[in-house]
C-alpha cells in the first residue's frame, strides 16, 4: 500500500470519516435515504480491511469489518483507490470503467449513494487532519 | 454482399417510381452505413439548393451493417438529408424495430424524393413495394395511426409515422416507430410531411442474411450480449432508465435549468430522477430489437391533473427538456407532456429548448401578451405547455404557436432584442440536455463542430470526459478533468470518428460503450468482411465527420458557424461550476489544427481530404481556389 502503514490504517480512516458526517444533519438525512446496507470492502489490501455503513430503516451506523447480514452493496477497491476516491483524486466512473472500483448489488443504490459520497468526502481532508495525519493529505 | 444487402429502395412520390438499386462495395467501406453512408448518397445525388421542405428534398433512411443481428443495441437505423429546422446537415438515429424489418426484406435503405399528391403511405413486404393512399391516417396522432396500420397489416408490420406536426411542416417534428421510438433531431418528421407521406411500413417473410465470418461472428455475439447486458451502467438503466443518474447530474451541474440560467435545483434532481420514475409510474420495461438493456419506459400515471393512461414514458433528455429547462419539477406533467409531444410528432429537445427560450423572453419582456395571443409564459407552468403551446406548436395555430414552430433561433430573430443570445442552439439545433460548463468542457467543443448543430450523440464526448471510455488501442487510455480544457482539443479528435463510427454503424451509444476497439474491428469484419484493422476503422469514421463538413460547407456553413451562443459560454451562476469559464476559442483552434480544418472555411485541407482518398470531393469544395 502507498498511502497506508497496515489494513488498520484505511478503515480507521474512512470509519471515523463516516462518524464525522453523521454530525451534519443535512448529510445523515441525504445517507439514510439511500437506504441500504454498504459493504466497502478492501479485503484485496488485507482480510479485515473493509467496513460497511448501514443506512437502512431511517437509522445510520457504521463499523469495521463486514457487516452481521448480507450487503445489498458491496464497493470493492483498493484501499489506495479509497483513499483517492475520498480525497477526490480518482474519478470513479473511470476507476468503474477500468475495473478498479468493482460494484455488486443494487444499481439503484449506487446511484443514491453517488451524490451523497461526493458530499462525505469534502471532509475527508478535516478529518485525517483529525486524526494526525496531515501527511496523507493529497495535494 | 456480406453483412450490408448492399441494395436500396429508390421512391419518387411525385412520379409514383418505385425503382431498387445495388450500391457498390467501396461505399459501405469507405463510409459503414447509417448517416455516413447517408451522407455519401446525399453528396452525390443531393440537390444543394433545394428548400429542405421542397420535393427535390431527399429523405434518406439507411441502416448500419449490424441491424437485425441480435446484437444489444446494434439495430438502429439513421434518417438523413437537409434539416428544415437548420438548413445544414442533418441526421438523427431511431432505436426499435425498423432497421431489422428493414434488414430482413432486403434493403439497407430508402431513399425518396418527390410529392405524392394525395396523403400516402409507403408499404415494403419483401420485393413487393407500394406506394399506397392514406388519408385517413391524415391529420391523426401517431398513436392512433400506429395501431390502425397494425390493426390493418399485422402487428409485425413495423410502422414509422408522423404526426399533425409533420403534416403542418414544423420544423422540429419528429418520425416515431411502433409509438415509442423517435427519430427525433433535426426536423425529418416535417420532410415526411412536406411529400405527403404519413407513414413507412415494412414487413419481412424471411430473416435471412449473409455473414463474412458466420462462426467468428457468432463467437464476438456470445462475448458481447453478456458483457454489454451485465454491465454496471446497463443494470442502472435497465432498473431506472437513462434518467438514472439525474440527481448525479444535478451535483455537477450538468442539467440544465430554467433555459440554462441556472445549474443547481436539488429538489428538482430529488423528484425527477429515474428512480422516482420507476417508484411512481413504471408499469414495464421496453427495448429495441435485440437490446437487453432494456432503458425504455412505459409509464401510468393513475390520478391527478396530468393523468394518463399506460404507454410511453419519458427518457432522460425529455424529462430534463420538459421538466427543469421549463422551470418544473413534476414528473407526472413531464409524463404527460412527453405524451403529448409523441402523438403530435415533435422532438421534445427543441420542443422544451425553444419554450424555455419563450419563457425567459417574455420574462425579460422581449416577447408580450401581444407577441403570445393573450397566453402568459410563466415557469414551470405545465398546464398551459401542455394544452395549449404543445397544441398550437404542432398546428401552428395562434400567435405563439406560429412563432414557436419554427424553433428558438427563428423565433428569436423574428423578436430580434438580444433574444438570439440566450437562446442555446448551435447552427440553429437546439442544445440537448447536458450543459457543457457542468458536464464538461470538451462537449461544448463536441456541440459547436458537429455538423448537425449541437448534438451529445455525434460523438462520445461526454463519456469519454465522464470517464466512461478506455480505448488504450487507439491512444484513448488518459484520464480528462470536465471542467477544463486540458487535452480536449485532442480527444475531440478520437470523438469525432468515434461517433461517426457509431452513427454509420447505428450502434446505441448506450450499449457499445462496453465494445472495446478490436471488438468493434471484428463485427466489421466478421459480418461486413472490410477486413480492417482500428487505423482503417478510425479513418472511416473521421472520412464520414469530413463529408459531412463538406456538405454543410456547400449549403454555406463555415468556420464562424462553429460557435455557441453567449448564453452558453457565460460562467455558471451557481452550483458546482459557478464561475468557470470554458476557454472554448482556444479548444476550437487546436481541433482545426489537429483536423487540419481551414480557420474560414471551416473544412479540411486538399492534402487531408486526398490522405483520406477524398481527392475528387476536395476537387468540388477547393475548386474555386
Ligand atoms: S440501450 Fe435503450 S435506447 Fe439503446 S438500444 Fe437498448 S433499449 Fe434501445
Amino acid at each position: 500500500m502507498e498511502y497506508w502503514k497496515d489494513e488498520n490504517e484505511p478503515i480507521k480512516a474512512f470509519v471515523k470519516l463516516f462518524e464525522a458526517a453523521m454530525v451534519d444533519a443535512e448529510l445523515t438525512g441525504g445517507l439514510k435515504k439511500v437506504n441500504q446496507l454498504i459493504l466497502f470492502d478492501y479485503t484485496e489490501d488485507g482480510p479485515n480491511c473493509s467496513f460497511w455503513v448501514d443506512c437502512r430503516k431511517g437509522e445510520l451506523k457504521v463499523g469495521p469489518g463486514k457487516p452481521a447480514e448480507p450487503p445489498d452493496m458491496t464497493m470493492s477497491l483498493s484501499a489506495d483507490d479509497a483513499h483517492r476516491s475520498w480525497s477526490n483524486k480518482l474519478n470513479p466512473v473511470m476507476a468503474i470503467t477500468r475495473k478498479k472500483i468493482r460494484v455488486k448489488g443494487s444499481a439503484t443504490g449506487l446511484l443514491k449513494l453517488a451524490p451523497k459520497l461526493k458530499k462525505v468526502a469534502a471532509i475527508y481532508v478535516t478529518v485525517l487532519k483529525d486524526l494526525g495525519w496531515e501527511d496523507k493529505i493529497l495535494a | 454482399m456480406n453483412g450490408n444487402t448492399g441494395k436500396i429502395i429508390n421512391v419518387d412520390l411525385g412520379k409514383g417510381s418505385i425503382e431498387t438499386e445495388l450500391l457498390p462495395e467501396e461505399y459501405y467501406t469507405k463510409y459503414i452505413g447509417g448517416s455516413g453512408l447517408a451522407a455519401k448518397l446525399f453528396w452525390e445525388r443531393g440537390n444543394i439548393s433545394a428548400d429542405p421542405l421542397s420535393p427535390e428534398a431527399m429523405l434518406i433512411f439507411m441502416n448500419g451493417p449490424f441491424a437485425g443481428l441480435k446484437l444489444s443495441g446494434a439495430s438502429r437505423n439513421s434518417v438523413a438529408g437537409r434539416s428544415p429546422l437548420t438548413g445544414n446537415w442533418g441526421d438523427s438515429s431511431c432505436g426499435g424495430y425498423f432497421a431489422p424489418e428493414l434488414r430482413y426484406a432486403g434493403y439497407d435503405g430508402i431513399i425518396i424524393k418527390g410529392k405524392a399528391e394525395k396523403p400516402s403511405m409507403l408499404l415494403i413486404e419483401d420485393e413487393k413495394i407500394n406506394i399506397l393512399p392514406a388519408p385517413e391516417y391524415w391529420g391523426k396522432g401517431t398513436e392512433e395511426v400506429n395501431k390502425a396500420i397494425k390493426n390493418k397489416y399485422g402487428k409485425n408490420y413495423r410502422v414509422l409515422v408522423i404526426g399533425p406536426a409533420g403534416e403542418n411542416l414544423v420544423k422540429y417534428s419528429i418520425i416515431l416507430n411502433e409509438g415509442h421510438h423517435a427519430f427525433g433531431r433535426a426536423g425529418f418528421g416535417a420532410v415526411m410531411g412536406s411529400k405527403n407521406l404519413k407513414a413507412i411500413v415494412v414487413k419481412a417473410a424471411g430473416k435471412n442474411m449473409n455473414l463474412a465470418d458466420p462462426e467468428k461472428y457468432e463467437e464476438l455475439r456470445a462475448e458481447l450480449n453478456p458483457k454489454i447486458k451485465e454491465a454496471l451502467a446497463s443494470d442502472v438503466m435497465r432498473e431506472n432508465g437513462t434518467a438514472a443518474n439525474l440527481e448525479g447530474g444535478v451535483v455537477s451541474g450538468d442539467v440544465p435549468i430554467r433555459n440554462f440560467t441556472s445549474n443547481y435545483w436539488e429538489e428538482m434532481g430529488q423528484e425527477l430522477n429515474g428512480g422516482i420514475l420507476t417508484e411512481k409510474y413504471l408499469t414495464k420495461r421496453r427495448v429495441c430489437a435485440y437490446c437487453s438493456i432494456a432503458c425504455k419506459r412505459v409509464v401510468e400515471v393513475k390520478e391527478g391533473p396530468f393523468a394518463i393512461p399506460e404507454g410511453p414514458g419519458p427518457e432522460y433528455e425529455t424529462i430534463t427538456a420538459l421538466g427543469s429547462l421549463i422551470g418544473s419539477m413534476d414528473l407526472a406533467a413531464v409524463c404527460k407532456a412527453s405524451r403529448v409531444c409523441n402523438d403530435i410528432g415533435i422532438d421534445t429537445i427543441s420542443a422544451g429548448g425553444t419554450i424555455a427560450w419563450a419563457m425567459e423572453a417574455f420574462e425579460k419582456g422581449d416577447i408580450t401578451e401581444n407577441e403570445t395571443g393573450g397566453i402568459k409564459l410563466l415557469w414551470g407552468d405545465m398546464a398551459t405547455v401542455i394544452d395549449k403551446i404543445l397544441p398550437d406548436i404542432a398546428a401552428r395555430k395562434g400567435k405563439l404557436g406560429i412563432l414557436l414552430s419554427e424553433g428558438s433561433l427563428a423565433a428569436a430573430l423574428k423578436t430580434g432584442k438580444d433574444s438570439v443570445n440566450y437562446t442555446v442552439q448551435c447552427k440553429g439545433l437546439e442544445v440537448p440536455m447536458h450543459d457543457p460548463r457542468g458536464g464538461g468542457h470538451g462537449l461544448a467543443l463536441a456541440y459547436a463542430v458537429s455538423p448537425r448543430g449541437a448534438c451529445h450523440v455525434a460523438s462520445p464526448m461526454l463519456f469519454m470526459e465522464m470517464g466512461a471510455c478506455f480505448y488504450p488501442e487507439i491512444g484513448f487510455e488518459y484520464e480528462l478533468e470536465p471542467m477544463t480544457d486540458e487535452n480536449k482539443a485532442e480527444t475531440a479528435v478520437i470523438a469525432v470518428a468515434l461517433g461517426a463510427i457509431e452513427n454509420s454503424a447505428c450502434f446505441c451509444q448506450f450499449a457499445d460503450r462496453e465494445i472495446a476497439i478490436p471488438e468493434w474491428v471484428g463485427l466489421f469484419n466478421s459480418v461486413a468482411g472490410y477486413n480492417w484493422d482500428a487505423s482503417d476503422m478510425m479513418k472511416a469514421g473521421t472520412r464520414v465527420f469530413y463529408l459531412k463538413r463538406l456538405i454543410n460547407y456547400l449549403f454555406g456553413r463555415t468556420a464562424k458557424d462553429d460557435a455557441l451562443t453567449p448564453r452558453m459560454l457565460e460562467p455558471a451562476r451557481d452550483g458546482e461550476p459557478e464561475g468557470v469559464f470554458i476557454n472554448f476559442e482556444g479548444m476550437k483552434n487546436k481541433f482545426y489544427e489537429l483536423m487540419d480544418m481551414d480557420t474560414v472555411k471551416g473544412i479540411p485541407s486538399i492534402k487531408k481530404l486526398e490522405e483520406y482518398g477524398m481527392g475528387v470531393e476536395a476537387k468540388r469544395v477547393w475548386r474555386e481556389t
